[in-house]
């Protein structure tokens, strides 16, 4: 196994806080994190339930605001955009991939998958298309509307989509929550084939184990902090590291 | 599950406003059409009650042509128990204007005073044959004031002038404040209209009670009076008033229908809209233990609330736009004499709207009701929303195939049958079943349309632009009902509009077909001297100078006025229109008739008929059968044959042409000159004919658009309510896009192009039935029509569609643009 590595950071936080609410009802989501993901590396993000690594991700991809802190992605410090730059930077920069709910129902699965550089009003390069839809085997079903797809289906074509813009970083948000094993196994090869083959840098909060042992590093998170990381991680060392945490 | 109907209704409350907001509107027009006539109708009785209780008994002449004799009005005077009797009376005496020519387009009535019908405004009653007093409006518009001298034409023509010493107001008399009024002494009065009696003897008791008194008049009244009591005399005039008020709520309440249809169409779509977002909610409901029955009766009872606050907010509207239309009616037209009582809300009025605001809101939500009971308990347990996949039916299509059918053979049958009112009425029929065919086929037709509408927004706005065409065809039953909705408006507003410019077209060219004239002198009352014309002739300014003559006869053996014109104009400037035969062979022994006195004497071209006076009649042959709308007398001789026959006859009318070139305002002048003398001799040109007719129609088209807005307005409701939802529903598809890098302003441009998209589909589809049945129904007006499209107009009615479409789009547009990418991505 090669393993990748860099110079510099694709995305780095900083002191990075959230808070939601105020006074009494502050709810302290994220109290400052020093992080950084490596170019062309496979992250996840792990932790037990409200321990804020969905919030964290939210923060790292612009979708939501922070509190104090700074988050960049490559050389852009995006706690400082304001909304339409925010727009625009996710739209050149970042790829995402949810749990679910990833598609838009109207438009086939090849107008999905071209859809983030529809929207930047970019051509798409042939070549990598090709590529892409070979590595995720969709060849077949670029013309279907994803409720003619399975759910399996449904999130190759989100990883697809995700890919096709070259983004600087691809956050993936329980990519695999919603799949049975066999589908969710697919659909993580893919993301890990897409790391290894195209140097994509891939960020993924997940709370399944497995899914876990797909990346190259993966971080702890409990109560807003980062708390641990491992390097090369495999199920077992992962689950240990989580039953040691909720101890 | 009452309170659980009740808990629902308050969650979603804001979702329902814009609901019971068309509802508010559609029964607020209605009951405002009540309230308005209500309050007019009150007035008219006020006023009436008011006459009634000056007068006890009225003596009124059975025949307008038959006044009541004079010598009448002693005989009642003399009765006992009579302490005043009145006469009126009424005809027509032209009242000259500062301009020295006759005042307004209908002669000056010529009435008598004292009256008990009449109040005096200011000044005094008229005591001597010097003395008359003027209706307050024509007072106004003309300018006179009290000592003014003012000067009236008799029934002969001649000149007499009388000092002012008064104003009055006609009161409720529809006819006088048409026409204005002069009044006199009753004596005066009588020399000035040439009346033979008195319209009207109203009398006062001096004792004894109206029911006697009536019996003891009607004793001398003789057959051709009609003797009533003030009561019978007050309810007789209401009632005949009482019909036109009848029109107006007719009439109006047309609108107020089509607009509650929109509205209907509008709760139908939102109740739809609302059981499918809660399928999860209703599906859970179910799995708890809520039978079918008890969800299809929360949605009924839903529905029912909805409609019964929405109806009485709605009365509330009508009593307010009633109010207000009775504002707009006093301030206004002052110049319309309408009484107004007090505004108020009749139980009948209440009852009325309550009821229609009510049961259209339930039966346009007992589809939906029933749709909601078809939800599987288990649908509650899925995650994920389905897309509402539509096929075509095989129903669906023979239903429209039928209907499309029925439609297309009753237009076919009106507009090939021969001009009719039966034939109108057969296409309009035929115009319904087309509307019922879209609406059945709206949801096959919505697809392609706004494939269509997008087309140009696709290309402009990119991805937003294409996204949107896609969102507003994904549910096409949906998008048909919303768009339907404007489609009603539309179409009756573009039928208006191309029945306007085909009539302004075919009278346009009627009038230049005929005679292309362009100046037509008339007197208002009499004839117009033949000095007139011989002022017009020889001067190079004017090309032709018609004269037309007509004098009592007879032809075969039945009375006709025969008539003639200056023959030389008929080759050269009049080009009469012949049914038959031809206009050319006009000499000395021949005639030419118009065609309905052709048809009722059964006369043919060839035929010999005898024309004259009873004494002294000819044999001529007619050579042509003249079209009904030609200008000329209906039994037209050539002129020397009348000049023989019946003398020296002034002119009913003289049409004249400018010559090529000449100076309009020159040409003008001369023809003014040559009326000046004469007082009810005026000119009329064919530019303000034409400008007046068109003002008369934009006049009509502008109101009846603005009824119309009504519908368009409770239409955009529809959309605003249908884009909210569907924003609403979507919520999660909008953070996806944003997530994707759709900028804020780009999400609000595609909801707003949604929007565009579905106001544009709408007005396609009514634009193209408005125009179809306009033209249809212009077919069976007259044979003669020519069809004008107004393409402004339908361009601008279309425009207009897109851009309120525009408009209903910006709060659901800019809601969906402020929502939180990550709450909505979380939200389930």
């Amino acid at each position: 196994m090669t393993t990748i590595t860099s110079v510099r950071s694709a995305v780095t936080a900083q002191g990075l806080t959230k808070v939601y609410g105020t006074g009494d009802a502050a709810v302290h989501a994220l109290r400052g994190i020093d992080v950084g993901f490596a170019t062309g590396a496979f992250t996840a993000i792990m932790g037990p339930s409200g321990s804020g690594k969905s919030t964290l991700m939210h923060c790292l991809a612009g979708l939501d605001s922070v509190t104090d802190g700074h988050v960049s992605i490559g050389d852009v410090e995006i706690t400082r955009l304001n909304d339409k730059r925010l727009t625009l930077l996710r739209r050149e920069r970042v790829g995402f991939i949810f749990q679910a709910f990833n598609l838009l129902p109207t438009l086939t699965a090849e107008q999905n998958i071209l859809l983030p550089l529809q929207i930047a009003g970019r051509q798409a390069d042939q070549a990598l298309f090709d590529r892409v839809i070979d590595t995720v085997g969709l060849r077949d079903r670029l013309r279907h509307k994803p409720s003619q797809l399975s759910g399996g289906q449904q999130q190759r074509v989100a990883v697809a989509r995700a890919l096709i813009s070259k983004p600087e970083v691809i956050f993936a948000d329980e990519p695999t929550g919603n799949l049975d094993s066999r589908s969710g196994a697919e659909v993580l090869s893919f993301l890990r084939t897409s790391v290894r083959e195209l140097g994509q840098t891939i960020v993924m909060v997940t709370h399944d184990p497995v899914a876990a042992s797909y990346a190259d590093r993966v971080v702890f998170l409990r109560d807003g902090l980062l708390v641990r990381e491992i390097e090369q991680p495999t199920p077992q060392t992962v689950l240990d590291t989580l039953v040691a945490l909720e101890a | 599950m009452f309170r659980t109907t009740i808990a629902g209704l308050l969650a979603h409350r804001l979702r329902l406003l814009l609901t019971s907001l068309a509802i508010i509107l559609g029964v607020g027009f209605i009951a405002g059409t009540f309230v308005l006539t209500d309050t007019i109708d009150a007035g008219f009785s006020q006023s009436f009650t008011a006459a009634a209780d000056k007068i006890d008994v009225a003596v009124r002449a059975k025949d307008e042509e038959n006044p009541l004799p004079p010598s009448l009005l002693a005989k009642v005077g003399a009765i006992a128990g009579v302490k005043d009797a009145q006469p009126i009376v009424s005809g027509e005496a032209a009242l000259i204007g500062k301009d020295g020519k006759t005042v307004g387009e209908l002669v000056t009535a010529g009435v008598s005073f004292p009256s008990y019908r009449m109040d005096l405004t200011s000044g005094k009653v008229p005591a001597s044959d010097a003395e008359a007093v003027v209706d307050t409006s024509t007072a106004r518009t003309q300018g006179f004031r009290i000592g003014d001298t003012i000067a009236v034409l008799d029934d002969k023509n001649a000149r007499h002038e009388f000092r002012l010493v008064g104003t009055f107001d006609v009161g409720v008399d529809q006819s006088l404040a048409a026409h204005g009024a002069v009044a006199y002494t009753p004596a005066t009065a009588m020399r000035m209209t040439g009346a033979k009696g008195y319209a009207e003897i109203d009398v006062t008791t001096a004792g004894p009670s109206r029911e006697s008194l009536r019996t003891a008049i009607a004793a001398v009244a003789g057959s051709g009076a009609t003797v009533q009591t003030g009561d019978e005399l007050a309810s007789d005039l209401a009632a005949s008033n009482g019909a036109s008020t009848e029109y107006l709520k007719v009439g109006l309440l047309m609108f107020g229908i089509v607009a509650l249809l929109v509205a209907g169409l509008v709760i139908y779509n939102t109740f739809g809209i609302l059981v499918a977002q809660r399928m999860r909610e209703l599906a859970l409901l179910r799995c708890i233990g809520a039978t079918r029955r008890q969800v299809f009766g929360s949605i009924v009872l839903e529905s029912a609330i909805v409609g019964l606050v929405s109806s009485v907010l709605g009365l509330g509207a009508g009593l307010g736009m009633g109010g207000l239309a009775v504002f707009l009616l006093d301030t206004f037209s002052p110049d319309v004499e309408v009484p107004t009582g007090t505004v108020t809300l009749s139980p009948q009025t209440i009852v009325i709207g309550l009821a229609t605001g009510l049961i259209m809101t339930v039966v346009a939500a007992l589809l939906p009701a029933r749709q909601a009971t078809k939800v599987a308990p288990v649908a509650a347990l899925r995650t994920q929303t389905e897309e509402h996949t539509f096929r075509t039916g095989v129903v669906r299509i023979v239903f429209a195939a039928l209907f499309g059918l029925a439609a297309a053979a009753l237009t076919y049958m009106g507009v090939t049958a021969k001009p009719s009112e039966t034939a109108l009425m057969t296409v309009m029929a035929g115009g319904v079943l087309a509307f019922f065919t879209v609406l059945i086929l709206g949801p096959v037709l919505v697809t392609p349309l706004s494939g269509l509408a997008g087309w140009l927004p696709g290309r402009l706005f990119g991805v937003p632009g294409r996204l949107a065409t896609e969102n507003s065809r994904r549910n096409p039953k949906r998008s048909a009902t919303t768009t339907i909705a404007l489609t009603i408006g539309v179409t009756l507003m573009t039928f208006m509009a191309v029945l306007t410019a085909t009539m302004r077209a075919t009278a346009d060219q009627e009038l230049d077909s005929q005679f292309p004239a362009d100046y037509r002198v008339a007197a208002q009352t009499g004839d117009v001297p033949h000095a007139v014309a011989e002022a017009l002739r020889g001067h190079p300014e004017l090309a032709t100078v018609a004269e037309f003559r007509e004098a009592e006869g007879r032809l075969d053996d039945e009375d006709y006025p025969i008539g003639t014109v200056t023959s030389s104009v008929l080759e050269t400037a009049l080009r009469p229109k012949a049914t038959s035969g031809s206009t050319d062979g006009f000499k000395p022994g021949t005639v030419m008739i118009a065609d309905y006195v052709a048809e009722h004497l059964k006369i043919k071209v060839g035929d010999e008929v005898s024309v004259g006076t009873e004494k002294n009649a000819t044999p001529l042959r007619v050579i042509a059968i003249l079209d009904s709308e030609s200008l000329l007398p209906s039994i037209t001789v050539p002129e020397q044959f009348f000049d023989e026959r019946f003398g020296k006859v002034d002119d009913s009318q003289i049409l004249i042409t400018a010559a090529d070139g000449a100076d309009q305002d020159k040409a003008r002048a001369i023809v003014d000159d040559a009326t000046q003398p004469y007082p009810a001799v005026k000119v009329a040109s064919s530019t303000e004919i034409r400008s007046q007719f068109d003002d008369a129609i934009g006049g009509i088209l502008s109101v009846i658009t603005g009824l119309l807005g009504l519908a368009i307005v409770i239409s955009l409701l529809g959309i605003a309510n249908t884009l909210s939802l569907s924003v609403h529903e979507r919520t999660r598809e909008s953070a996806l896009l944003r997530a994707l890098g759709l900028k804020r302003g780009q999400l609000r441009g595609m909801l707003t192009i949604e929007a565009l998209i579905l106001g544009l589909v709408g007005a396609l589809v009514g634009t193209v039935l408005g125009i179809v049945y306009g033209w249809a129904a212009t077919t069976t007006i007259s044979e003669s029509v020519s069809f004008r499209l107004p393409v402004g107009q339908v361009l601008l009615f279309i425009a207009a569609s897109g851009l309120a479409g525009v408009l209903a789009a910006v709060l659901p547009a800019r809601r969906a643009a402020r929502t939180s990418i990550v709450g909505s991505l979380a939200s389930d």
